[in-house]
């Protein structure tokens, strides 16, 4: 397997080459082109032996995380290696993140596509954090071994994080498992928190690494939503 | 005839330097600046039928002629989304483009529409555009723009689609296998098959329309 990554200014996005027998997965509206030999299946985020109720709640899970109800996983059908290329909806970066010694937490909208060596687990992050964070209900977790492929509204920055960070809700992409985070105001009292416009924030804790955005695809929605006449659906 | 494409992948705009009596062929609206010397001209070329024929193609029933009059004149041409700028050769060849993703042109090259019949329904509309003849054409894409050398088939996702050569060919298909493939727009593909050029655009305006629709309020009940 190969990944380019095509490019890294405003329009990221990455070109897959598949060998035989190799798998790949992605978000399911993140393919754009692909050779003819890539067989495309959609398939609903369950685990093993838990049937259609399984898939139904992970399904619904997923939804919650901005994230499309389905998956697609490519392979090539003709013993021939073949590619598969993925692009995000927004503006910005496409990196790639090497899964192994790490397991890595990614924000549902973030989450691009992944070699199919590598175990997707959706974590619900409870209404409270979830609602509030600004990064949905569900994390995607990803172990294993293998390439983890994210996308960032703006430009990515790695951030090396000794003892904690604050992020700002919207911003993260993804974190090294390890790391624990609260919701909590960013200043000194509710009042100062709401006013300074940034009101909820991620605070993490521990050592490890987090994956950044420059900016915050809901701000970008609120304000063109907000120009936008009412829909009736 | 001088020319330079500033900016490119991400905010690609064509800068031109028209000599003395020289035009350029633009896209209304497209036209970002102009020397006083660039003389703006508006006409409905080739009469009325063409006119709307190339308004259905998504392209706009008057095309505006810019020629450089007492001088030399410099004129910056910009597409209307954020992205790159194709340029292709035209030597008595026809290539075809989605709807919108005509710039200009120089020299002499025909844009009409394309009945792309049912199976454009469900790609870029019912209607392509038709490029043909000889000349300099320049081209816009949403996002990056790839070169894909079609050697006998490839598959694009709907939308993504900015132009292709006359000696390509595509239909629509279903890609996914299980039933329940049917929910998802995106599962309708376009499959090219033949031997040719196809240009791909890494951005989708659908996809991001479809995702900033959820940010609108929801019509009250009393409206």
């Amino acid at each position: 397997m190969n990944i380019n990554i095509d490019s890294e200014g405003a329009f990221g996005s990455a070109v897959v080459i598949l060998e035989p027998g190799e798998k790949f997965v992605s978000e399911a509206g993140a393919m754009y082109r692909a050779s003819s030999n890539m067989e495309i299946e959609v398939e609903s985020r369950k685990k093993k032996n838990e049937g259609m109720w399984g898939a139904f709640k992970a399904g619904v899970k997923s939804m919650f995380a901005g994230e499309s109800f389905f998956l697609s996983t490519y392979r090539t059908n003709d013993n021939q290696s073949g590619e598969v290329g993925l692009a995000p909806t927004h503006q910005g970066e496409v990196r790639k993140i090497t899964v192994g010694s790490e397991t890595w937490i990614c924000s549902g909208g973030s989450y691009l596509g992944s070699s199919g060596s590598i175990e997707l687990d959706t974590q619900y992050q409870g209404l409270l954090k979830g609602g509030f964070s600004g990064e949905g209900l569900v994390f995607v977790k990803a172990s294993g071994e293998g390439e983890l492929l994210v996308n960032g509204f703006g430009r990515i920055s790695e951030v090396e994080v000794r003892d904690g960070i604050t992020i700002d809700n919207g911003h993260l992409i993804a974190f090294t498992e390890g790391l624990e985070y609260t919701i909590g105001k960013a200043g000194g009292g509710w009042i100062s928190s709401m006013m300074s416009g940034e009101g909820l924030v991620m605070k993490f804790r521990g050592n490890g690494k987090i994956f950044v955005q420059s900016h915050d695809p809901g701000r970008l929605g609120g304000a063109l939503g907000a120009l936008l006449p009412p829909r009736s659906d | 005839m001088k020319y330079d494409i500033i900016s490119a992948p991400s905010y690609a705009l064509l800068e031109m330097t028209l000599n003395e009596g020289e035009s350029v062929i633009v896209e209304p609206g497209s036209m970002a600046w102009m020397d006083t010397t660039v003389k703006p001209k508006t006409e409905m070329k080739g009469g009325l039928f063409s006119g709307l024929k190339r308004r259905m193609g998504g392209e706009s029933f008057f095309l505006n002629t810019y020629t450089a009059e007492g001088g030399s004149g410099k004129i910056g041409i910009a597409p209307g989304y954020s992205g790159d700028i194709v340029v292709k050769e035209l030597n008595n060849e026809t290539i075809y483009m989605e709807r919108g993703a005509y710039l200009c042109h120089l020299g002499n090259i025909e844009t009409s529409v394309s009945w792309e019949g049912f199976k454009g329904a469900f790609a870029e509309g019912m209607l392509g555009l038709r490029v043909s003849g000889t000349g300099l054409l320049f081209f816009g894409s949403y996002g990056d723009v790839q070169e894909v050398e079609v050697n006998g088939s490839y598959i694009v996702d709907n939308g993504y689609a900015v132009a292709w050569e006359s000696s390509l060919d595509y239909s629509i298909e279903r890609s996914g296998r299980k039933i329940r493939s049917f929910l998802f727009g995106d599962q309708l593909i376009c499959k090219y098959r033949g031997n040719g050029k196809l240009w791909i655009q890494t951005r989708s305006p659908r996809n991001l329309a479809a995702w900033v629709h959820p940010f609108r309020m929801v019509k009250s009940k009393s409206d």
